[in-house]
């Protein structure tokens, strides 16, 4: 078979036992992979009942179709599992080798259950799975952990002390920090007593159609070359070109979203990133944009930061110490975090202390305590044992949940919805929780990709999401990354498709497969318990104007956008998917089989 | 300055220069360049979408600039050109892949302003650095130029002499198509035997009526 393997390596640490299963064709077939392969493998194997710390439910490392294929960034792989952070079905992805090695070892899924007695390490080879004891490498943070077990030809995951110590935004992420990293998948595996992962595969994935493929990819690498975003902007500045973009629009936040700019941007901006930290580009395996940052201070040499994790370490808790920001990121690396959530959830603190809430020194503006504060959080020390249960838990802990910037549990990344209505719309829908990778608005709000619409507009919103959403589930499920969507779109993906499996592709095939990854993971969160009421926003957003900058004067009309979206989906006022929806994206089956279960 | 980026992107899309979304305008002040947005309208153009930037370095706002940004980097580097346009005439583009090294207008007009428009062609043209050194050393001698298959680049000290080379042109090609389809008509009908038609005898006397 091209375009997947057909062949999922099972592990149950409860038992110590490893087993390789054939994948049903027609599954890889309908979810392509990846996010979509997981989605189903959570959706029909972890009821949402499941403890997400506990035996029963499962870490699905899934590569798609194009995992470790020669196209522009093909090199990404997800993981999807039940969220102990947010209690909804999740997926988290990486731009990590191990992805590519475990596809280069026969494998389109490795499915991890169950508990270990004592900790351990999982090594993946082309002959299945072995379970080895990791007694010496548990508390070690994961640079050393990777060191301990790299050999040539391998890729290795770890989590660090924060997933052994289950912090719930605890990630897993290799030797330069590109983690799975949101969600709290690193606490599960913590929980599981399961430190790191090493693959080794070489066997590269067949091509079905090597002449079309080839020109497929030919005309890909034009319009990658084309696009000023990934042949210039992204290879020269990284993500963080987005800090001072941001901040002229007035959507980047500032002190835990209460402004959406910060007076000192240019301190922590993409053009400050390379003139002072810059050693040099990089980037994942197979991709030709490299947005990646390798970077030093005076101390260090890491990878990043990214721009999310700018605003997060930075601007949202009022600090423009660059010096600290760059260290605070790379000890979130070695310690196993999720930047985002870990900034985010600090910044709900200091909120907290800034309305008289909690006690504490941590204040807007301390940079002085941000590397001990973060330490904390990964040991779960004093205060630090608090935040790493994430800002829903910490601020309803202290009754004042609306200074969580969180949706479904998860924190918000970079972007102030108050300057781009789509965006809120797509925070407050998004299966996740408040994430940027459903389907992010930020091209069509604020860079005119693919075009310009008027930001500050919601009505005609929702149609627009919808088809983002539905091409992200797809990018995230045939193993390629959202940037490349500045340069090609559905129908580029669609002939690389068919030509990898030999299957034909329409783009309005993979439209439909999105859409059907999308009201999976839908129905999964409403067997969970999630409802319309959790397709929401914190009421800054929909009740407070912002003050200054380019977006004052507004908030996020979410009402009218919501209504607009059930209706596009084909939902009820409930937000619940219409049996003909279900039926018309083959998901009737599997519904049946939940409630007969 | 915006309201001559709006001016002479709305005459651009409305004379056919340009398709919907192609095309690209610039102005230089010192060393700044004032472009327009990747992927903006031209006879739709707003504030957000006129970028600015700097002419040697790069900012955060290269996310933003149209992706023809480094050919007019170079033009303005290397000539005393402060405004640019580019756009994909129809008729001069068509033109530019049926003739060899240069179109020379066979109308009044395109002959004085012109006498004639280099054409030359690389192997990538969007965002190239090829075609931003071939610009470059081409607009040193001349206003306009034709990338084969592509568009026209032209220059001037402000917007408005730029749009007039790349309108002129554009109309030099037009005149250039008629009378190169008419002169084919004419043989067309002159070989076909209309003219033993009842209603085309005595053609030839009709000028003595």
């Amino acid at each position: 078979m091209n375009g997947w393997t057909g062949k999922m390596l099972r592990v149950d640490l409860s038992a110590g036992s490893t087993s390789i299963e054939k994948i049903d064709e027609e599954i890889l077939k309908k979810y392509l992979g990846g996010r979509g392969l997981g989605t189903y493998l959570v959706y029909t194997e972890v009821p949402p009942d499941t403890d997400p710390l506990g035996e029963e439910n499962i870490l699905a490392f899934c590569t798609g179709a194009m995992t470790g294929v020669n196209v522009p960034t093909g090199g990404r792989s997800s993981l999807s599992t039940l969220s102990p952070l947010t209690g909804t079905i999740f997926d988290s992805n990486t731009g990590s080798q191990f992805g590519v090695r475990l596809r280069w070892a026969g494998f389109d899924a490795l499915v991890i259950k169950g508990i270990s007695p004592t900790p351990v390490w999982l090594e993946i080879t082309a002959e299945g799975a072995t379970i080895h004891p990791a007694n010496e490498l548990w508390g070690k943070e994961i640079p050393d952990t990777i060191s301990t077990l790299k050999e040539r030809g391998t890729s290795t995951v770890s989590i660090g002390p924060a997933g052994e110590n289950k912090v719930l935004f605890a990630s897993i992420a290799d030797e330069k920090g590109r983690s799975y990293g949101r969600g709290g998948v690193g606490a599960i595996m913590g929980a599981k007593n399961l430190k790191a992962l090493r693959a080794k595969g070489k066997e590269k994935p067949g091509i079905a159609n090597k002449d079309i493929f080839d020109f497929v990819n030919y005309e890909a690498s034009k319009m990658v070359t084309a696009s000023p975003r990934t042949s210039d902007a992204l290879p020269e500045f990284g993500s963080s070109v987005l800090v001072n973009i941001m901040n002229e629009y007035g959507v980047f936040p500032s002190r835990n979203f209460q402004r959406g700019e910060f007076e000192t941007a240019y301190k922590i901006s993409g053009e400050k990133l390379k003139e002072d930290y810059l050693v040099r580009r990089g980037a994942c395996w197979g991709c030709p944009i490299g947005c990646k940052r390798v970077t030093k201070t005076k101390d260090e040499k890491g990878e990043g930061p990214e721009y999310e994790s700018i605003y997060a370490l930075g601007s949202s808790l009022d600090i423009d110490d660059f010096e600290t920001i760059v260290s605070a990121n790379y000890l979130c690396n070695r310690l196993g975090m999720d930047t985002i959530s870990c900034g985010a959830t600090i910044a709900c603190a200091m909120e907290l202390e800034e309305r008289g809430k909690l006690d504490t020194e941590l204040s807007f503006g301390r940079a002085d305590l941000l590397l001990k504060t973060i330490e904390d959080i990964a040991y779960r020390r004093g205060l630090g044992d608090e935040i790493a249960e994430g800002s829903k838990r910490l601020s309803e802990r202290y009754d004042m949940p609306e200074v969580a910037m969180q949706v479904k549990g998860l924190e918000f990344p970079a972007y102030d919805p108050r300057g781009m209505q789509g965006q809120g719309l797509l925070y407050a829908t998004s299966n996740r929780g408040a994430c940027h990778l459903r389907g992010n608005m930020l091209g069509p709000e604020l860079l005119g990709a693919p075009k310009m619409l008027d930001r500050h507009a919601s009505s005609g919103k929702a149609g627009v999401l919808i088809v983002m959403q539905h091409t992200n589930a797809v990018i995230d499920s045939i193993g390629m990354c959202k940037f490349v969507n500045y340069a090609i779109g559905d129908d580029f993906f669609a002939r690389f498709l068919t030509s990898v499996s030999g299957i034909k592709y329409e783009t309005q095939d993979l439209q439909l497969a999105g859409e059907r990854i999308w009201n999976l993971e839908r129905l999964y969160n409403l067997r969970a318990g999630f409802t319309q009421k959790d397709d929401n926003l914190p009421p800054r957003f929909t009740e407070e104007p912002l003050k200054e900058g380019g977006s004052a004067g507004h908030v996020v009309h979410l009402d009218e956008m919501l209504t607009e979206y059930y209706r596009f989906r084909s939902w009820s006022a409930d937000g619940i998917p219409s049996e003909k929806k279900i039926i018309a994206l083959g998901l009737d089956t599997l519904e049946m089989e939940q409630e007969d279960a | 300055m915006l309201k001559d980026f709006q001016k002479f992107g709305k005459d651009l899309f409305y004379r056919g220069l340009t398709s919907s979304h192609g095309g690209n305008m610039s102005v230089r002040m010192g060393d700044r360049i004032f472009i327009t947005r990747t992927g903006s309208m031209l006879a739709h153009l707003e504030e957000r979408d006129i970028i600015e930037i700097g002419l040697d370095e790069d900012d955060s706002h290269i996310m933003l600039t149209s992706s023809e940004l480094v050919v007019h980097r170079a033009i303005y580097q290397n000539t005393s050109a402060l405004a640019i346009v580019h756009v994909h005439p129809p008729y001069a583009v068509a033109l530019s892949m049926a003739v060899e090294g240069a179109i020379i207008p066979i109308d009044s007009e395109g002959s004085y302003l012109f006498r004639k428009v280099p054409v030359e062609q690389t192997a990538s043209t969007v965002g190239s650095e090829d075609v931003a050194k071939l610009a470059a050393e081409i607009l040193r001698e001349y206003k306009i130029f034709m990338l084969r298959g592509h568009g026209s680049f032209s220059t001037g000290p402000v917007l408005e002499e730029a749009f007039q080379w790349s309108s002129s042109l554009e109309e030099s090609c037009k005149i250039y198509h008629y009378t190169k389809t008419l002169q084919a008509a004419q043989k067309t009908i002159a070989d076909s035997g209309i003219g033993e038609l009842e209603y085309r005898k005595h053609t030839d006397d009709y000028d003595i009526w």
